[in-house]
C-alpha cells in the first residue's frame, strides 16, 4: 500500500516534471555569464520580444572559470556571445583564440574606460579593501595608510582576503599588489602579511558573511569592491544614509576592472548575438545594471543612480598589461601559494 | 558458512548493468575524456615532480589527518548517541532522526554563519562562556562533526536495530553486564554498517565538501582546491589529471578495503529485533539525555542559530518569499529533487542488488565520492557539450551523488537478510523477481526508504552540483541563498537566511513522506518477527 | 510416468551425488560422494545424522536452491538440472520457520497460490479455510510472531501443503519446540502427509522422531547415506 502510495506520487511528480522541462531550442541565443551577472527580467524579456529570439542565459561560474570553460569547449561552443570577460583576462581568451572581434556600432562609440581586445566594455568597477566603521571607532586605531601599514604588529589579525587560485577579487587584488610594488616586493609583503596573520577566505561570500566583522567575522578589514559601501546602503534593513562599512583606497591594494560582452568563435545566431551587444550598451540597460551588478556603466553619459554616490572612486588604481597578466598570472598564484599558504 | 559463491546469471548481469552504465555515461567517459585532454602534458616526470613537491605532500597528509581525526571523533560520539536513540523509545523520537538529516541540506556558507552565530566573536555561546574558537583547530573538527556525525549516528541505529534479542538474552543469562553485551555481542553486529558510514565520512572529509574549510579559511584546504584551481582556474588539466588520479587511487584503495571487509563481516541474522523500550531509572534518562545533547551540541546548535536569526528577520525578508523568483526556486528544488530521488532509487537497488556478489560493485558504490566532482564536471563539458546546460546532466548530476546513499543502505539489510525466507519463497513457487518483489524488498523496505531520505537530503543539499553548468530558470533554493549572499548588504543576508529556513522546512517535510511517520513502531514490529512465544 | 502395481514406484531419486564445500578457513568438507537415495511415492524417508554432517545441504540440493558438483536429481524420471526450485514444487520446512514478518498468517498461507497465478481474493480465500482445517481460523489475521512456536510450525505446514507439492522435504522441523509439542506435532503432521500421499525427506538428528515418522530410514556418514531401517 506505502509502496503504491508512493509510486503513483513519484510517477505525477516525474510526468509533470518532464512536461515542465524545457528543452534547448535551436532557436535560443546562448549567452554565457559568469554567476554575477544579473539585469531586471523585464528588460530581458523586451529584448526577447523585440528581437524575437529567446535568450538562454547560462551561468559558468566565476570569470576565470567561466573562460576556461570556453577555451576547453572552442571546438564545440556551448554559447554564442560571452559577457564578464575582464581586462586581466582578455589576453588569454584572444591567446586561445575564443573571441570574435565585433565591429558593430558599440565598438565604435567610445566608453567611460578603455578595454583593448575583440570585446567591448560594458561596466567597470574597482577591487579594494573595505573597512568596517563600527569596529574601527570602537578599537580606536586609527585606519592604515598604505599596505605596509597593514603588515605592522598594530594590525595583527586585521585582513582577511580571497584566495586568488578559487575567486576573481581574490586575483584582482593580487594583481594590484604586484602591479604597484613590484614582484619582488609584492611577495615580500605577502610574507610579511602571513606572519601578521593575514586570513584566506574561499571567496568574496565567505570572507565578506563569515570573517568580516561587519557581519559576525573578527576582520574588520576585507578584499571587496568600491560599490560595496553603496550596496549595503541599498540593501540595508534600517534604511541607513550613511554607510557602515568604507572604501580604503591603498597604493597598490586598488585595481580597475572592466568587463566586456563579446561574441564567440563558432557561435551561431550572429545577427541576434549582435543585438545583444548593442542592447548590453544600451542606456537603460547601462542604467540598471549599476544597482544589479554594482558595477559603473561603461557609456558615456549615464545618469547614476544616487546610492551610488556612497561608492567612491579611487583616483589612483592599478591596471597591469593583459599580456603580463597572461603570460605570467599562473606564476604569480603559484607563487602566491607558496608565500602564504605553505 | 560464509557467503557462498552465486553464478553470474542473464538477471544479475542485467541488474549490475544498470548502474555499470550510468557511472560510465556520467562519470567514467567524461573522465576519459579529460583524461586524453590530459594526456598531451602528462608524463612519470610530472607525477614525480609531483610528489617531489613538498607542499603537496603536506596537504595530503593534512587532508587523511583530518578526515582520520574526524572519524575517530565521529565514532566514539556516535556509539553512545545512537545506543541511546536505538534502545530507547521517547516522545518526539521519530523528529529527532529526521532533524538528524537538516546539516546535509543546508548550504555551507549558511551553516557557517550559524557556527559564527555561536561562536563568533560576537557569538551568542563564546560570549557567554568567554572564550573564542576561531582560527582554532577545534573549530575545525566542530565543523567536520556538524556534518558527519548524523551519518554515523543513524548508520549506527539502524544497526543496533538488527542485533537479534535472542543473542543479547542469551548473553545476558550467560553472566554478562549490558556493558559487556554491547561489546561483546551488540558491537560485532554492526561494525559492518559503521564502517560503510566511516568510510563516507572519510571520503567525505577528504574531498573537502566542507563547513571545516570555510571555517578554517585555506591554509586548512584539502587537495581538493589544488585540483579545483588546477582545473578550473589554470586549466592546466595534465597536471590535475595526475594528482586527481593519484588521489582517486588513493581512496579507492579505502573503498575496497572497506567493501572487503563488508563481505566478510555480512553474515545473515535473524530477523528478532529488540524492542524500543520507555527509559526506564536514571540512568537510562541520562543517557537519552546526553545523546540529545550531544546531538544538539554539534548538529542542531548552528541550524537553530540559523532559525533563530530567520525567525527574527522580520516581515520584510519573509515577504520576499512569496516573490515569483524564491516560488519558482521552491518549486525547482522541489522537482529536481524528486526526479533526482527517483532516478537514484533505480540506480540505487540495482546496484546493491548486484553488488552482493561482486565486491568491485560494492567499492563501486563510493565512486562518487572518489573522484573529485570538479574533473567530473569538466569531463562532462568536453565530452557533451551540447548537453552541459541540459535537466538531464543536472539531474544525472544529482543522481550521481545521490544514489550511493540508497545502495548502501539497502545492500547492508540485504545482506542481514535471513536465508531461509529467501528459500521458503522460492520454494513456494516465487522466481526470482517475484522473490524481490514480495519477500526481499518489503523486508527491506525501511532501510531502503532512510537510503532514500538521505538521497533526498543530498539532493536537496546541491552538493557541488553548482560546478556545473547552470540557468537561472533552473534556480534552485540553494542557488538563490548564494546568489544573495554574493552581494553585500544586511537585507541580503537576512533574505538568505530566510531562504535556508524555507529550505530546512521543505527538508523535514520531504523526510517525513518518504519515512512515513508510524513506521518506526512498524520497523520495531518486522523485527520481532521470528522471536516464539513459550 | 507412475507405473501401478507391486513394484515400488520410485519418485525422487538422488544418482551419485557429489558435494564438497571449502569454507572461509581454507577447510574442505566433503558432505556427500558418490550418494544415492531414492525416495518412493507417497513414503517418509528420514535421513539421520550429527549436526554439520550436511544433511541440511542435502535437502537444498534436493530443492535446487544449491548445486551439487555432479550427479543427478531426478523426479518422475526427469532429470531436474535445468528446473529451477520455484518450479519443482517440493516444499521445504524448516527448524525456525521461515514465516514472512510483513505478512499476517492468512496471507503467509496464501504466499504460494498467489505465485501459482491464483488472484489474491480466491488464494485468501482457500489460506482461510485450509486455516480451518489446521484448528488456526481465529489467528487468520494476527501478525505471524505473535503466535506461539507449535502455532508458527503449523502455519508453515499449512503454507507448503496448500501449494499441493509434489514432495516435502523437512529439516528439522521440530527442534526448536519443546518435547511434549513435539509428539503431538509429529502425529499431526504425518496425519496430513499420509491423507495427501506427499513423498517425503525428513532430515533430523533424532532417531526415534525418525523411526515414528518414516518408512525407511538412513544414516548419513563419510558423504554416504547407510540404510538403517
Amino acid at each position: 500500500m506505502l509502496r503504491k502510495t508512493f509510486s503513483i506520487w513519484a510517477t505525477t511528480v516525474v510526468a509533470s516534471a518532464a512536461l515542465a522541462a524545457t528543452p534547448v531550442s535551436a532557436q535560443e541565443l546562448r549567452v554565457l555569464v559568469h554567476n554575477s551577472f544579473s539585469l531586471p527580467k523585464p528588460m530581458l524579456a523586451q529584448f526577447e520580444s523585440e528581437s524575437g529570439i529567446k535568450l538562454g542565459i547560462i551561468k559558468g561560474g566565476d570569470a576565470g572559470e567561466m573562460l576556461n570553460k570556453l577555451i576547453l569547449t572552442r571546438a564545440q561552443p556551448i554559447a554564442d556571445v560571452v559577457f564578464g570577460i575582464d581586462n586581466a583576462l582578455v589576453a588569454k581568451a584572444e591567446a586561445a583564440n575564443v573571441l570574435e572581434a565585433y565591429t558593430g556600432a558599440a565598438a565604435t562609440r567610445a566608453s567611460v574606460v578603455p578595454l583593448k581586445g575583440p570585446i567591448v566594455a560594458v561596466d567597470y568597477g574597482y577591487v579594494n579593501l573595505n573597512y568596517d566603521k563600527a569596529w574601527f571607532a570602537k578599537s580606536g586605531l586609527a585606519l592604515p595608510k598604505s599596505l605596509d601599514d597593514l603588515a605592522q604588529p598594530a594590525y595583527r589579525d586585521l585582513l582577511v582576503v580571497q584566495n586568488p587560485a578559487t575567486s576573481s577579487p581574490g586575483y584582482a587584488f593580487l594583481l594590484a599588489t604586484v602591479a604597484g610594488m613590484g614582484d619582488a616586493a609584492a611577495f615580500d609583503w605577502w610574507a610579511r602579511m602571513r606572519a601578521n596573520g593575514v586570513k584566506v577566505a574561499k571567496g568574496w561570500s565567505e570572507a565578506y558573511y563569515t570573517e568580516f566583522s561587519r557581519n559576525g567575522g573578527s576582520r574588520p578589514l576585507v578584499v571587496s569592491y568600491a560599490s560595496s559601501p553603496a550596496a549595503e546602503v541599498f540593501y540595508s534593513k534600517e534604511k541607513l544614509t550613511v554607510p557602515p562599512t568604507g572604501n580604503l583606497f591603498l597604493k597598490g591594494g586598488v585595481m580597475r576592472q572592466v568587463e566586456g560582452v563579446a561574441l564567440v568563435r563558432g557561435g551561431q545566431n550572429r545577427e541576434a548575438a549582435a543585438r545583444f551587444i548593442e542592447f548590453m550598451r544600451s542606456r537603460p540597460v547601462q542604467e540598471a545594471l549599476q544597482t544589479t551588478m554594482w558595477m559603473f556603466a561603461a557609456e558615456p553619459g549615464v545618469a547614476r543612480p544616487d546610492v551610488l554616490r556612497h561608492a567612491s572612486e579611487p583616483v589612483q588604481f592599478e591596471d597591469p598589461a593583459s599580456d603580463l597578466v597572461a603570460s605570467k598570472g599562473a606564476d604569480w598564484v603559484s607563487r602566491w601559494t607558496r608565500v602564504v599558504l605553505k | 558458512m560464509g557467503m557462498g559463491r552465486t553464478t553470474w546469471g542473464w538477471p544479475a548481469v542485467g541488474l549490475a548493468l544498470v548502474p555499470a552504465l550510468f557511472l560510465g555515461l556520467v562519470m567514467l567517459a567524461p573522465l576519459w575524456r579529460l583524461a586524453l585532454e590530459a594526456r598531451a602534458g602528462a608524463s612519470w616526470q610530472m607525477v614525480a615532480e609531483l610528489w617531489r613537491d613538498d607542499y603537496l605532500r603536506w596537504r595530503v597528509s593534512w587532508s587523511f589527518l583530518q578526515a582520520g581525526a574526524t572519524c575517530v571523533a565521529a565514532l566514539v560520539l556516535a556509539l553512545p548517541v545512537s545506543w541511546a536513540l536505538a534502545r530507547f523509545h521517547f516522545p518526539g523520537r521519530a523528529l529527532v532522526l529526521r532533524l538528524l538529516m537538516l546539516p546535509f541540506v543546508v548550504p555551507t556558507l549558511v551553516a557557517a554563519m550559524g557556527v559564527l552565530a555561536l561562536w563568533g566573536p560576537r557569538g551568542w555561546i563564546s560570549g557567554w562562556i568567554g572564550i573564542d574558537l576561531q582560527d582554532t583547530p577545534w573549530l575545525l573538527l566542530y565543523g567536520n562533526l556538524f556534518f558527519n556525525l548524523c551519518l554515523v549516528v543513524r548508520a549506527g541505529v539502524e544497526a543496533l536495530g538488527q542485533v537479534s534479542a535472542a543473542r543479547v538474552a542469551a548473553a545476558r543469562t550467560l553472566g554478562a553486564t549490558p556493558w559487556r553485551v554491547f561489546w561483546r555481542v551488540e558491537w560485532p553486529a554492526i561494525v559492518p554498517w559503521l564502517a560503510s558510514a566511516l568510510c563516507l565520512v572519510f571520503l567525505y572529509c577528504l574531498s573537502g565538501f566542507g563547513l571545516a574549510l570555510v571555517l578554517g579559511g585555506q591554509r586548512y584546504a584539502t587537495v581538493e582546491v589544488e585540483i579545483y584551481t588546477l582545473v578550473a582556474h589554470e586549466l592546466k588539466l595534465a597536471q590535475a589529471g595526475v594528482l586527481a588520479l593519484c588521489m582517486a587511487l588513493l581512496t579507492g584503495l579505502i573503498a575496497l578495503a572497506y567493501a572487503w571487509i563488508e563481505q566478510r563481516l555480512a553474515a545473515p541474522g535473524r530477523a528478532d529485533a529488540i524492542a524500543l523500550r520507555p527509559p526506564a531509572g536514571p540512568g537510562a534518562w541520562c543517557a537519552v539525555a546526553g545523546a540529545l545533547l550531544v546531538l544538539g551540541f554539534f548538529c542542531a546548535a548552528p541550524l537553530l542559530a540559523i532559525g533563530i536569526r530567520a525567525a527574527t528577520a522580520g516581515p520584510d525578508a519573509w515577504s520576499h518569499v512569496f516573490d515569483e523568483e524564491s516560488l519558482r526556486a521552491i518549486w525547482n528544488t522541489l522537482r529536481f529533487t524528486a526526479m533526482a530521488l527517483l532516478l537514484a532509487t533505480v540506480l540505487g537497488v540495482t546496484h546493491a542488488l548486484a553488488a552482493r556478489r561482486s565486491i568491485w560493485l560494492r567499492a563501486g558504490a563510493f565512486l562518487p565520492f572518489i573522484v573529485s566532482p570538479v574533473t567530473v564536471a569538466f569531463g562532462l563539458l568536453l565530452m557533451y557539450p551540447g548537453w552541459s546546460a541540459s535537466l538531464s546532466m543536472l539531474v544525472a548530476a544529482y543522481a550521481l551523488l545521490a544514489y550511493p546513499f540508497v545502495a548502501k543502505s539497502l545492500g547492508a539489510a540485504l545482506d542481514v537478510q535471513p536465508e531461509h525466507l529467501t528459500q521458503a519463497a522460492r520454494t513456494l513457487g516465487a522466481t526470482p523477481w517475484r522473490l524481490f518483489w514480495r519477500v526481499t524488498l518489503p523486508l527491506a523496505m525501511p532501510s531502503l526508504r532512510r537510503g532514500m531520505a538521505f538521497a533526498a537530503a543530498t539532493a536537496l543539499g546541491e552538493f557541488a552540483v553548482t560546478l556545473f553548468l547552470s540557468r537561472p530558470e533552473w534556480a534552485t533554493l540553494t542557488t538563490l541563498i548564494y546568489e544573495r549572499l554574493g552581494r553585500p548588504g544586511a537585507g541580503n543576508r537576512d533574505d538568505a537566511l530566510v531562504l535556508a529556513a524555507v529550505l530546512m522546512l521543505l527538508s523535514l517535510l520531504v523526510f517525513l513522506l518518504i519515512e512515513q511517520p508510524g513506521s518506526g513502531r512498524r520497523d520495531a514490529a518486522f523485527g520481532r518477527a521470528g522471536a516464539a512465544r513459550a | 510416468m507412475q507405473r501401478l502395481g507391486e513394484r515400488e514406484l520410485r519418485v525422487l531419486e538422488l544418482k551419485d551425488i557429489r558435494k564438497t564445500f571449502d569454507d572461509l578457513a581454507g577447510g574442505h568438507w566433503v558432505l556427500a560422494e558418490g550418494l544415492n537415495l531414492q525416495v518412493p511415492s507417497g513414503s517418509t524417508v528420514a535421513v539421520l545424522g550429527p549436526s554439520g554432517s550436511g544433511k541440511s545441504t542435502l535437502l537444498k540440493i534436493i530443492a535446487g536452491l544449491e548445486p551439487q558438483d555432479s550427479g543427478t536429481v531426478s523426479f518422475d524420471g526427469v532429470d531436474l538440472a535445468r528446473v529451477p526450485p520455484e518450479r519443482r514444487r517440493f516444499a521445504l520446512m524448516f527448524q525456525d520457520f521461515a514465516l514472512f514478518a510483513h505478512l499476517n498468517v492468512r496471507d503467509n498461507v496464501a504466499f504460494g497460490l498467489v505465485e501459482q497465478g491464483l488472484g489474491r481474493a480466491v488464494a485468501r480465500e482457500r489460506a482461510l479455510a485450509m486455516l480451518v482445517v489446521f484448528g488456526l481460523a481465529e489467528r487468520a489475521r494476527f501478525k505471524v510472531w505473535k503466535l506461539s512456536g507449535g502455532e508458527q510450525q503449523r502455519v508453515a505446514l499449512a503454507r507448503a501443503l496448500i501449494t499441493e507439492p509434489r514432495l516435502l522435504l523437512l529439516d528439522e522441523p521440530f527442534s526448536a519446540l519443546d518435547a511434549q509439542l513435539r509428539a503431538g506435532l509429529r502425529d499431526e503432521f504425518a496425519q496430513h502427509i499420509a491423507q495427501r500421499r506427499i513423498a517425503t525427506v525428513l532430515v533430523t538428528h533424532d532417531e526415534a522422531e525418525a523411526r515414528a515418522m518414516a518408512q525407511r530410514g538412513y544414516r548419513l556418514t563419510a558423504g554416504h547415506l547407510h540404510q538403517a531401517w
